[in-house]
């Protein structure tokens, strides 16, 4: 049983890793807080003096143990923090140079696709556009121009580890490498009117050469 | 029930429940203006538009705001000294001062209605400004807001003097319903110089 | 002093402006909408699992059904269940009686804000029944979803007909219950300012009036930009202006700013007043001090500033500056650090105390145990941005975030119920079936929200209402998984009627108490008769110590009155 769909992109490994990481930390923590929250149930009927009993937590000498718990939750805390802002600024902050550029457009409720004409560019008259299939070329930079027609959408490509709303007006240009060939699902991740659930498209992840077939295949169209 | 232990503590309630509400009011403006001015500062089309506005209008608005502030500080002074008769002229005073304040707002409206300048903006889309029909939506929604608070305002005021005088208790209530008043005339300040003066 | 005859049902029910009295029309009108909610959550996790069947007593769940149901789910449990209980009713109940006096500083103005809650129930449920159906644009409302009718293609012909929608009528209820939350705020601040009884300084105030007073300030402060935006948006909808319109200059992303600088302190707003039950309750059944108690304070504070910096950890991905994201996980991952403080707190609290194990007891360790364990850690996953791409707005967050709001909000809730019901009614509450309902909230909650992280990191998203379509969420044991949710939440959702019938058979049927401080407690409500007459107190207490002397060296018996000397 695997937790995670199959990772086909360059940084899903990175995402995973970050879920791993957390999750081995807060299970020693949970450990700690186990023990903490079972030991005085364990221990209620022991005979203890008022003196034992009163203790009231004032100024830095009482407090010195909450202050360390707070003190190593904030050790962990950075150092999550120190390990995943690197694959943040990699992912989400730069654009690495790109192969291919792409168009995904979210509407009402399907995905349309636009992809440069045979002049290599963009926003031309002679791009090409296909609905609900995305096809994309194996392990090369693809930077995705993401805009919506109508509401707000969000392109979601679970193996990609991708994820990115479309804002109607904006265009927000993202990137992903992905890794292996196959078909993989692409879904809406924000609500968008009743046809939310049925917005979904396939992303094809091509040889190069399968790729290239595919887009003359289109330029046909 | 015995009511005379209404406090141990002498913060006279009304006060500081109006301070309270002077608060939540000010981060309800606060947060319309901060929106305002950062799409102002995005459009400059904007500016255009705010020549459209009637400034000669908003300047005897901002001045009878002004006086009926004075007026309501002169309430407050007879207020303490429990006379009737001058509370009454000072209140009445004020509220004449927002009666005038709302005429001169409606003369505005008419006005830049009849020009086409209207809440959805229908003739500026029509022209292809779409971004201009903004200013506009602004524009009415922040002085029709600031003009509900002037109806409430002069309406608290009318009811705490109409109780005040007729039973000749709880003359307090009048520098809360005062205080309100003056917030009022404080975010008109505010309002007058970002949406008429700023070209 | 006692001078009021018992008055009648429609006076008690309508007219009162006994703080107590307010509180249960409160308590009641809420009962009243979570039924509601919870009857669509019930009606919803039975479509995931069983797409195709007729869900009894409601019949088949189209998309629009879901969307609607979902939809008025969140906002119902939210606004009118999180909210209404845990400021409206607890603070009408207990602020007055624990700082020792007769009624809220404005009783009148109470009844009012009463009024304009149930106007806004009222304009909820209409809401339902408009021609184009109940809304469904999610409970976040975001435009131009919202603005428009979500994609029924049957567009508006005049101003009646927008405004009929539920659209305005969601907006419109809104509105109001934020009026009445405010003005019951102000109530609460100045009650808890000016009338604490004699001696009664502020660091002897009970955590649970603190946290109240806490919370209701934090609302009114990150409420009012909401309120601000809300107007522009019933103007969108119902007048034709552009403000979220992003072809006429306006920006769909500035309502998630105003609703998430809203909706996450909301959060905090919603937390605090559980913690301060939760410090009373541990306290009390500890037999020992509130360990640290302006510690805690300070903490609440601290986190209730930074409350209103953490806002856009909702938008990771929703097309703000990745740059911003940065400082906003920063803010985030921080904020764990003060409530970490506060349950460290709590627990060096039940350290080597001598516990009783009563049915308010086993809701407070449930639900710091859940809240802490579950809750809190997996926020630090949504908190680490990188993680968030992948689990924005899947079944992770769904379950993250009832593993925060259920065991605070219900459990605090119920932990309140179990512990203040003997006050308010001199009944008890039946212990067998009290404890049947705690294993089975428990057990099935926990059966109900675990199995959704694991949907969730396997890509499930939100809000769909047919899974089938999607091959890879239909892999085993991914059904399987939605079944042991959906059969959880029906039992869950079953087993609060034990509460229910418990709650009202013993308030009409149920023993009475032994003695009028059957917990033996400090705080000044149990000084007093119970029930607690109108007036509450029959002479007025004067204060002579903090709420949480248990077990004073100095003392005979193991508690000591604020009141005695």
């Amino acid at each position: 049983m695997r937790i995670f769909p199959e990772n086909a992109s360059s940084y899903g490994a990175n995402i995973d890793f970050i879920f791993w990481l957390i999750t081995g930390v807060i299970t020693v923590a949970s450990i700690i807080v186990i023990f903490l929250i079972l030991y005085p149930l364990l221990t209620k009927n022991k005979k203890r003096t008022k003196k034992e009993m009163y203790v009231k937590g004032i100024g830095f000498k009482d407090l010195k143990l909450i202050y360390l718990g707070i003190f190593i939750l904030a050790v962990a805390d950075f150092y999550f923090l120190y390990r995943e802002m690197p694959y943040w600024t990699k992912i989400e902050e730069s654009l690495p140079k790109k192969d291919l550029h792409v168009i995904i457009m979210g509407r009402q409720w399907l995905w349309e696709f636009t992809y440069p004409g045979p002049d290599g560019k963009l926003y031309t008259d002679d791009d090409v556009k296909s609905i609900n299939q995305l096809y994309l070329p194996v392990n090369k930079v693809v930077h995705m121009d993401i805009q919506s027609y109508d509401v707000i959408h969000a392109v979601f490509i679970p193996n990609a580890r991708f994820k990115q709303d479309a804002l109607p007006g904006r265009n927000i240009t993202r990137w992903v490498k992905m890794t292996k060939t196959g078909k993989f699902p692409l879904t809406c991740a924000e609500i968008c009117g009743i046809g939310h659930a049925n917005m979904k498209a396939t992303v094809t992840v091509l040889s190069e050469k399968d790729f290239e077939k595919q887009l003359a295949k289109l330029y046909k169209k | 029930m015995n009511t005379s232990i209404k406090s141990w503590r002498n913060i006279p309630q009304a006060r500081l429940a109006v301070w309270t509400l002077i608060a939540g009011e000010f981060v309800v403006f606060g947060g319309l203006i901060v929106m305002y001015i950062l799409n102002r500062l995005k459009y400059e089309s904007w500016g255009e538009m705010a020549q459209h506005t009637n400034v000669i209008a908003g300047t005897i608005n901002t001045l009878v705001l002004l006086t009926s502030s004075y007026f309501v500080v002169k309430a407050h002074e007879a207020a303490i000294h429990k006379n009737k008769e001058k509370v009454k002229m000072w209140i009445w005073f004020t509220i004449i001062c927002a009666l005038l304040f709302l005429g001169i707002k409606s003369y505005e409206y008419t006005h830049e209605i009849m020009h086409g300048f209207t809440l959805p903006g229908k003739h500026l889309l029509a022209e292809g400004k779409h971004v201009e029909t903004m200013y506009w939506s602004f524009y009415y929604t922040m002085t029709g807001l600031h003009g509900l608070h002037v109806i409430g305002g002069a309406l608290a005021l009318f009811f705490v003097m109409r109780h005040a005088t007729k039973t000749g208790k709880d003359y307090h209530r009048l520098e809360a319903a005062g205080l309100y008043w003056h917030m009022v005339d404080i975010i008109w300040i505010f309002l007058f110089p970002l949406i008429y003066l700023i070209h | 002093m006692n001078t009021h005859k018992k008055h009648g049902f429609w006076h008690r029910f309508f007219f009162s402006l006994d703080h107590k009295d307010i509180g249960f029309q409160y308590m009641l009108t809420i009962f009243l909408m979570v039924s509601i909610g919870g009857f669509f959550a019930y009606v919803f996790r039975m479509h995931l699992a069983y797409p195709d069947m007729k869900v009894p007593l409601f019949g088949l769940v189209t998309n629009k059904d879901y969307n609607m149901l979902i939809t008025n789910h969140g906002l119902i449990m939210m606004m009118w269940l999180a909210l209404g209980m845990l400021l409206a009713v607890a603070g009408n109940f207990l602020i007055p009686i624990m700082i020792g006096t007769d009624d809220m500083a404005f009783p009148k103005l109470n009844k009012i804000s009463y009024w304009f809650f149930l106007i806004s129930v009222i304009l909820m449920i209409a809401s339902f029944f408009m021609k184009r159906g109940g809304f469904g644009g999610g409970w976040t409302m975001y435009p131009p979803l919202s603005v428009g009718d979500f994609g029924y293609n049957t567009p508006y012909k005049s101003f009646a007909d927008r405004f009929f929608t539920a659209n305005t009528f969601v907006l419109l209820a809104i509105t109001f219950e934020f009026i009445s939350l405010l003005m019951g705020g102000i109530n609460f601040f100045v009650t808890t300012l000016n009338k604490r009884a004699k001696g009664m300084t502020l660091t002897r105030m009970p955590m649970t009036v603190w946290m109240i007073n806490i919370a209701s300030v934090l609302f009114m402060f990150s409420v009012g930009p909401l309120i601000a935006g809300a107007f522009m948006l019933l103007l969108d909808i119902n007048v034709g202006t552009g403000f979220y319109d992003a072809y006429r200059g306006g920006d769909p992303l500035l309502w998630e700013h105003l609703f998430w600088f809203f909706g996450h302190p909301e959060v905090y707003v919603i937390l605090l007043p559980p913690l301060g039950f939760l410090a009373d309750i541990i306290s009390n059944n500890s037999r020992k001090p509130l360990y640290g108690y302006r510690f805690i304070l300070n903490l609440t504070l601290i986190a209730a500033i930074l409350s209103m910096m953490v806002w856009a950890h909702h938008q990771f991905v929703s097309g703000i500056d990745p740059r911003a994201a940065t400082i906003f996980s920063i803010f985030t991952i921080i904020i764990s650090l003060p409530f970490a403080g506060i349950i460290l707190a709590y627990i060096a609290t039940i350290w080597k105390g001598n516990l009783r194990l009563s049915l308010p007891m086993k809701w407070a360790l449930g639900s710091v145990t859940l809240f802490t364990l579950i809750g809190g850690f997996t926020g630090l996953y949504l908190g680490a941005a990188v993680f968030d791409i992948y689990a924005h707005n899947t079944s992770f967050v769904v379950a993250h975030f009832h593993y925060t709001l259920f065991p605070t909000v219900i459990f605090g809730s119920y932990a309140a119920f179990y512990y203040w019901f003997n006050k308010f009614t001199g009944k008890e509450l039946n212990k067998f079936w009290g404890n049947v309902h705690f294993w089975l909230t428990f057990i099935f909650f926990n059966g109900f929200a675990f199995p959704l992280f694991l949907l969730g990191l396997a890509g499930q998203q939100r809000r769909i209402a047919d899974y089938r379509q999607f091959e890879f969420l239909m892999q085993d044991p991914l059904p399987l998984y939605r079944k042991i949710a959906t059969i959880s939440a029906v039992i869950l959702i079953l087993s609060q009627f034990i509460f229910i019938i418990n709650f009202f058979w013993s308030m009409k049927k149920g023993k009475k108490v032994s003695s009028e401080n059957p917990w033996q407690s400090n705080t000044l409500e149990w000084q007093t008769s119970s029930p607690p007459p109108h007036g509450n107190f029959e002479t007025y207490p004067v204060v002579y110590h903090g709420p949480y002397e248990y077990n004073h060296p100095d003392r005979e018996k193991d508690f000591l009155p604020q009141n005695e000397k």
